[in-house]
């Protein structure tokens, strides 16, 4: 018998509603386990307890910001290895080269990059 | 005595915010839009899909704005970005004469570029040349008089520099506004009436991008009809 495939888990921390709407249908219907947190602190409660294949991530979030969810990402060895995809406002060269330096994967400046992108960068940096 | 900052800058502050404010809102819109015209929930009767693609082309305008206006932020600042490296603006030109074509070829206007047969590179941030080329072409296919219209583009070197010029033979700009012209909101009134959702600040951030990556930007009315602008920038 066949197994069949688990369906792939991202977890998107995101303080705005309609975003969080928008990736929720949008990755549902791609096929994808989508769970998600407002705040960074949520974010990695839920990161270690839904484990999730990747994780989107905001930067301006409220109660822990997204550079700080980084660096706990980075420093437990649970979380780690899960890649991250930043999804920020923030267009400016200092922030991106931060947030690479702290393990993002891959930055993505919200307002210049259309959701098939990111279904896309999705897609490239799951683990296979 | 702590220092108060000045309003201008506090006028540049709240303006940054604002814009940043803007930016979560337009990405909603956008994603909607993307969702809705891609039809993957559903499928749109012919006026519904006229309505989203003419709402989506309004996104894109305030998207612009937004852009726009916190450029203008970290130009007044001093905190205005520029990442130079060799570049070959030839490529430049063709890329956004490439971009601009279907709408000149819809507006009636004819691009013609011109080029020797080398032109060195140019050390410059490409990504913000790249803004003013396209600012100058889409100015100039805009502003373009009734009837069939010619935008002539030239790359030439000019000693240690590289010259570009655009030719347009347009609406011009009036002789009063000549000093006006890289200031910021300003727009001639035959402007406002072509193009009025266009913001008067794609010319003002094109002298700051032209002087920040060394160069010098300025125009002149053409003897017949319409202006040229002019840019140099430095050779790598």
């Amino acid at each position: 018998m066949v197994k069949k495939r688990r369906k792939p888990k991202i977890l998107m921390m995101e303080d705005n509603i309609f975003l969080r709407k928008l990736y929720r249908d949008k990755l549902t219907r791609e096929g994808f386990v989508f769970i998600e947190a407002t705040n960074g602190i949520e974010g990695i409660n839920k990161t270690l307890s839904e484990k999730p294949d990747l994780i989107i991530l905001d930067l301006i979030l409220p109660r822990k910001n997204g550079f700080d969810v980084l660096d706990d990402l980075r420093k437990d060895s649970r979380t780690k290895n899960i890649p991250v995809i930043v999804l920020s406002n923030l267009a400016q060269e200092i922030d991106i080269k931060e947030a690479l330096a702290r393990g993002a994967r891959e930055y993505l400046v919200k307002t210049e990059t259309r959701l098939e992108d990111v279904i896309k960068k999705i897609k490239k940096w799951l683990p296979k | 005595m702590p220092k108060h900052p000045s309003k201008k800058a506090r006028v540049s502050d709240a303006v940054s915010i604002v814009a940043h404010q803007l930016k979560n809102p337009i990405s909603v819109l956008y994603g909607y839009l993307e969702v809705l015209l891609s039809e993957e929930i559903g499928k749109l009767n012919k006026k519904q899909k006229e309505y989203l693609t003419d709402a989506l082309k309004n996104v894109e305008v305030i998207s612009k704005i937004v852009k726009d206006l916190l450029d203008v932020s970290r130009i007044e600042e001093g905190k205005y970005e520029i990442k130079p490296r060799e570049t070959d603006l030839v490529k430049i030109c063709r890329e956004v004469i490439n971009n601009l074509s279907s709408w000149a070829k819809a507006s009636n206007c004819e691009i013609v570029f011109k080029k020797p047969a080398k032109l060195p590179k140019v050390y410059v941030d490409s990504s913000k040349i790249y803004y003013v080329i396209e600012n100058l072409i889409s100015n100039a296919i805009m502003y373009k008089s009734s009837g069939p219209a010619q935008v002539v583009i030239e790359l030439k070197r000019k000693g240690n520099k590289v010259l570009f010029s655009c030719k347009d033979n347009g609406i011009g700009i009036p002789k009063k506004d000549f000093k006006k012209v890289f200031s910021k909101f300003y727009r001639s009134e035959e402007a406002v009436v072509l193009n009025p959702s266009g913001t008067g600040l794609g010319l003002y951030i094109s002298k700051a991008i032209i002087q920040l990556n060394g160069g010098e930007i300025w125009f002149e009315r053409n003897k017949d009809k319409g202006m040229t602008f002019y840019f140099t920038l430095p050779i790598a």
